[in-house]
């Protein structure tokens, strides 16, 4: 799942780390401190919603970040919790063509980038 | 068993006891009687010899006393009888709980202990049929939950791999290959699609989906739903004839009616031939909104009507005619109308016109809009009922 995703964004000239499981992934964007995190709900050791708790409360770049959640399924409970999180961007796959997830990233920078330059 | 066994054989016991001891209502009666006729008869020695007036007096006192006797144990009885009634009707619609009042060991007191022991093992056996119910209907929708996730998880891996290699970023495909992996991920689509319709009707069935009334523009919905299938209404050279009036905002579920708009728009686009019309209006009267979705497609055979609405139900010439199609669009669009207080009907006025492939009988002229099939929704301007579900509907086009 994560491959084509990565190659995409690669092939857009993103640069991409990439973790197999929650505990990697928060350990890494802990360490390197991307401009934008997306994180699958369902992850081996560290499910998506934990990972995105972990990240939200590094004080310095954590709370802030963009973080776009990928599912399978629209849970209203999950979406209103991240919600409290200032997390508001769940993707449904099934739903999803690649390339429109990448839009979507490149969008969600763009409107960062905006943010911090006004 | 042998526990109730035990315990009816205690209570038996205990009845024979108490038989015992208890003055029972017949015996009362025999009382009276026997009492009254002793009476009559100490009445007719003692008064021998005595004028017929003075035995027309005690005669006429036994009478009253008889009669003020019965009287009063038949009142007493009707008026318990009464009461009595009265609670056990009470139980009857439903107040299993309650406990008639044994207030005397006779045998109406006897009755009523039957009567209670009676309600208590059916409020046992109700609430295990309700808790059983319950456990079933948690079952169901844990299988939806579970099932939906364990399905949609690979369908969305095929998605994004086939994506990724038809894209060519994984490496260039060439045009054959390229035919059969477009295939491929239609095929995958369509799954998606059916596993999305399954998912709905199955939190239609549980009650579970939500409705979330907002104040909306009916017409916004409605054209952002017919632009989803701008590539297809190109491709099949279809007209939209669109009649638009202008409306107020109506508080609507905006995501159920778009599920719904686009069904009908769907199905009339696929069921269309090339080149022919499919006629969109909005209209109101006093109290509703009517979208109206009219085409010159197929029509639907007269036979097969009534089974329209029907879950996974396809007509035989939709199906000849378009493989594609869960049999699960217009029984959303009807739960959801049901559920939020509107109302969806059709006319399909000719025989099924097409048999085969996309073409229609020439006689019949493919522009007249009176042949096809006209879907109506009607939704009250003052609005969708609001509903409150743990889930919501998903199934986009």
């Amino acid at each position: 799942m994560i491959v084509p995703l990565t190659d995409k964004l690669k092939n857009q000239g993103f640069k991409v780390i990439n973790a197999s499981d929650g505990e990697e992934g928060v350990e890494k964007a802990l360490a390197v401190h991307p401009d934008l995190v997306v994180l699958d709900i369902i992850m081996p050791k560290m499910d998506g919603m934990t990972a995105m708790k972990k990240i939200r409360e590094d004080e310095d770049w954590g709370k802030d970040v963009p973080i776009v959640m990928l599912t399978n399924l629209s849970d209203p409970e999950k979406i209103s919790e991240a919600a409290k999180y200032n997390v508001f961007d769940f993707l449904v796959k099934t739903d999803w063509k690649l390339d429109d997830v990448v839009d979507f990233i490149k969008q969600k920078l763009e409107m960062g980038f905006i943010n911090l330059s006004s | 068993m042998n526990k109730e066994k035990q315990d009816f054989k205690n209570k038996d016991q205990k009845t024979k006891e108490r038989k015992k001891f208890t003055v029972s209502l017949s015996d009362k009666i025999l009382i009276i009687i026997s009492s009254s006729l002793s009476l009559v008869v100490v009445g007719v020695v003692f008064i021998a010899g005595f004028n017929v007036e003075q035995i027309l007096m005690v005669g006429g006192s036994i009478y009253t006393l008889g009669f003020i006797l019965t009287f009063g144990v038949s009142r007493s009885f009707s008026q318990r009888m009464a009461s009595l009634t009265k609670q056990i009707e009470l139980m009857a619609a439903g107040d299993l709980s309650s406990r008639l009042n044994v207030d005397s060991h006779d045998e109406i007191g006897e009755l009523v202990q039957a009567v209670n022991d009676l309600t208590k093992k059916l409020e046992t056996g109700v609430s295990l049929e309700v808790s059983k119910h319950r456990g079933i209907s948690r079952a169901k929708t844990d299988f939806v939950n579970i099932a939906s996730h364990q399905l949609r998880t690979p369908l969305s891996i095929i998605k994004w791999y086939l994506d990724y290699l038809i894209s060519g970023d994984a490496g260039s495909v060439n045009e054959e290959q390229k035919k059969y992996l477009i295939e491929a991920y239609k095929g995958n689509e369509r799954l998606i699609e059916l596993v999305n319709g399954l998912l709905d009707v199955s939190r239609i069935d549980l009650g579970t989906f939500s409705i979330e009334p907002e104040p909306v523009d009916i017409s916004l919905i409605v054209e952002r739903a017919i632009e989803k299938f701008g590539n297809l209404i190109n491709k099949n050279n279809l007209t939209i004839r669109k009649e638009i009036e202008k409306m107020p905002k109506i508080n609507l579920d905006p995501r159920l009616a778009e599920i719904s708009f686009e069904h009908i728009i769907s199905n009339s686009i696929k069921y269309t031939p090339l080149g022919g019309v499919i006629k969109i209006s909005i209209k109101k009267d006093k109290k509703n909104a009517l979208i109206e979705i009219s085409d010159t497609g197929c029509g639907i055979p007269l036979e097969q009507q009534p089974k329209i609405f029907t879950k996974l139900f396809r007509a035989e010439n939709a199906r000849k005619m378009e493989s594609v199609g869960t049999g699960l669009g217009l029984y959303v669009v009807k739960a959801i109308m049901d559920k939020s207080g509107g109302k969806v009907w059709f006319k399909s006025p000719s025989p099924a016109l097409c048999v085969e492939e996309k073409i229609i009988d020439p006689k019949k002229s493919k522009k007249d809009i009176s042949l096809g099939t006209s879907f109506y929704l009607s939704i009250p301007l003052q609005g969708m009922k609001g509903r409150a579900g743990t889930k919501k509907l998903t199934s986009f086009k």
